[in-house]
């Protein structure tokens, strides 16, 4: 169920050359502790059943509401993928992921008002530009760490909304854009609520298998490298400078494609939208969903937008539960929610040990 | 001349509720090696708290002084049962720091209501030096921001407990050998800065009306004046408080009015980038992760 996570205790070493040392410990770091994920039929079984209900959701006849907030659940999810690839696997937290989103749902909007392109045409643009403004955002990874980040990031959050607001007709200002309906596909009309439904949904399994792959891949283990240990894998001849960067392109395409699926799900996009409080709920659900998991942001996204429905909140009660869940996660469980319920299912089956690492939520300890 | 002074006070004034906020953020960020986002929300606290008493018929001074003790409880409060668990990893606590100010924010809409709250000016003189109108109250705000600032220099600078409190920052394992109570100094500055905080709300609430959403907004000019002076440093966070009133005095005097929050948000990006230890020298923040 899990993403592999990586061993962090670097074991005993040899008697060898600072380098073979070197390379052991990383060996340790990065490895794929294979006690650690669950089996393989396990997971597959989680997939199959996650999908299939995904799928079927449209017909358990929830209705029209239900359905809506479904759709707004997946596309923050996708968005949440990229933010629990640069957060999870290689360690770096931004809470102004919003604005990135907002990057691509601007961008597409002002290529419809003004060149007239529709969604599939203004797509890959708009996630292009997400990218490239990730990577051009993260630029200050490459000097200063953790928290000085953290602010870097929180500040292009503000400076964009106030962009967008002084932005005139261009940006159409506080009050936004509007888009049409998403061009419809041969005998398939995207109006209709359930299709757009499958739309989201399609992307969210491209989300869900591109992070599974990068989870798995030599990619993904450098990444974790770099993580646990940044020194260390420059050290071994790793580009980390390079990897970060393109780390937070990558994220910035999930961003984009999240952006640009909101913009056309909402007909309507305003400044607020990608502002310094959504994004501060993205960073809320990355942390509570669990961001080394494979199916954590999703958990945490159904989490933080239905759990207000369930408990029949209104909006200032459920903003102080999200902050009290957050603070309960970061203290009680910094794995996230994931690994809460991976550890139960563990006790239950007596399968294998989960190793909640203490830095489940923390990738520069 | 007359109109240039008059601005002077206002601007200093409106600098000294800034100043007061920065030189908390930059104990806590600098010295105790914790990023408090709610910081801002205490401010606003201090603000609603005074707001309430002097509504209740107390005595603005009397209420400035039970505010800044009711954020310093406050403070207590969120340092033992929160930031305690996270001292070693200080971006847990920035994360945590982020779900109490939305707590507290939405805590006080809850108690009170989303709409402003003003006072009326306690004071209520003007007094005419040399043929210049001064608002009483903005002179007071000014005053007492300078005799906070002259306590905290000296106390950071010169004092027997600064001096243990800088040790600790530089080398924690090496002070804690030395018999300083390294933990109880991390508790005690973060009462005093968010101590400041109350102080800054009521200040604040003195010169304008404020709402709930107050601190979010300031917290950012926290950071910046903090930052541009250097963590940690005390005459630093003075120095930018200082520069960041004249920059918004200045953009809004000269026409570009709806960018003023845009300019201390690129100069504090600027600075993280390109010098993050600050203008003025300080320490890097917890770990300088």
């Amino acid at each position: 169920m899990a993403m592999p996570a990586t061993d962090n205790s670097a074991g005993k070493m040899g008697a060898a050359t600072e380098g073979a040392r070197a390379r052991d410990r990383l060996a340790l770091l990065t490895a794929d502790n294979a006690a650690v994920p669950l089996p393989a039929s396990v997971q597959a079984t989680a997939a199959i059943l996650l999908a299939a209900l995904l799928i079927a959701l449209p017909w358990l006849g929830l209705g029209y509401r239900f359905l809506s907030i479904a759709i707004t659940t997946i596309y923050t999810a996708i968005g949440l993928y990229g933010l629990g690839l640069q957060f999870g696997q290689a360690g770096i937290m931004s809470v102004g992921h919003a604005a990135l989103m907002g990057v691509g749902a601007y961008a597409s909007a002002i290529l419809s008002v003004q060149l007239g392109l529709g969604f599939w045409t203004s797509l890959p643009f708009a996630m292009a530009l997400s990218a490239i403004v990730g990577g051009v955002i993260g630029l200050p990874t490459l000097r200063v760490g953790g928290q000085h980040y953290i602010i870097i990031t929180f500040c292009f959050c503000a400076l964009f909304v106030i962009v967008l607001t002084n932005g005139g007709t261009f940006t159409g200002s506080a009050t936004g854009l509007d888009v049409g309906s998403v061009t419809p596909l041969p005998g398939v009309n995207f109006d209709k609520l359930s299709n757009n439904y499958y739309l989201v949904l399609a992307a969210l399994f491209l989300a869900l298998a591109a992070t599974y792959l990068i989870g798995i891949s030599r990619y993904g283990r450098t990444l974790r490298a770099i993580r646990e240990n940044e020194q260390l894998a420059r050290s071994v001849g790793i580009n980390v400078d390079l990897h970060k960067l393109g780390v937070l392109m990558v994220s910035g395409l999930f961003a984009g494609l999240a952006g640009v699926l909101q913009l056309y799900y909402l007909r309507h996009i305003s400044p607020t939208l990608f502002g310094a409080f959504p994004s501060l709920y993205l960073a809320l659900m990355v942390m509570l969903g669990g961001a080394r998991y494979l199916y954590g942001p999703l958990i945490g996204a159904v989490v933080v937008n239905f759990l207000p429905e369930v408990l029949n909140l209104d909006p200032v009660d459920s903003r102080i539960a999200y902050g009290v869940c957050l603070l309960l996660v970061i203290l009680l469980l910094p794995g996230g929610v994931s690994a809460g319920i991976k550890n139960i299912y563990c006790a239950l089956t007596g399968g294998p040990e989960t190793q909640t690492q203490g830095g489940g939520s923390d990738g520069r300890a | 001349m007359d109109i240039f002074v008059q601005q002077l006070v206002n601007s200093l004034s409106v600098a000294s509720v800034t100043i007061l906020i920065g030189i908390g953020i930059t104990l806590i960020f600098g010295l105790a090696g914790i990023v408090n986002f709610a910081h801002g929300e205490f401010l606003m606290i201090g603000g609603m708290a005074t707001w309430f008493m002097v509504g209740a018929g107390m005595n603005f001074f009397v209420a400035l002084v039970f505010a800044g003790l009711l954020v310093g409880a406050l403070g207590f409060a969120a340092e033992r049962c929160l930031f305690r668990f996270t001292l070693n990893r200080p971006m847990n606590g920035f994360i945590m720091s982020i779900g109490l100010s939305v707590i507290l924010q939405h805590a006080v809409i809850r108690v009170f209501n989303e709409f402003q709250k003003s006072i009326t000016d306690p004071v209520g003189l003007v007094w005419t030096i040399g043929g210049v109108d001064i608002i009483a109250m903005r002179a007071i705000v000014v005053a007492i921001t300078a005799v906070i600032v002259a306590i905290t220099y000296f106390g950071i600078s010169r004092s027997r407990y600064g001096m243990a409190l800088r040790a600790s920052v530089s080398d924690r394992d090496t002070a804690e050998l030395m018999g300083i109570p390294v933990r109880r100094y991390v508790t005690g500055v973060f009462i005093y800065g968010s101590l400041l905080a109350g102080i800054g709300g009521a200040l604040m609430i003195s010169l304008f009306p404020i709402t709930p959403f107050t601190g979010s907004v300031i917290i950012i000019r926290g950071f910046a004046v903090s930052l541009i002076g250097g963590l940690g440093n005390v005459g630093g966070a003075v120095v930018g408080g200082l520069v960041l009133g004249l920059v918004d005095g200045l953009s809004a005097g000269y026409g570009y009015p709806e960018w003023t929050d845009a300019y201390s948000l690129v100069v504090m990006i600027l600075i993280l980038v390109l010098r993050p230890q600050g203008l003025l020298g300080g320490t890097l923040g917890p770990k300088a992760s």
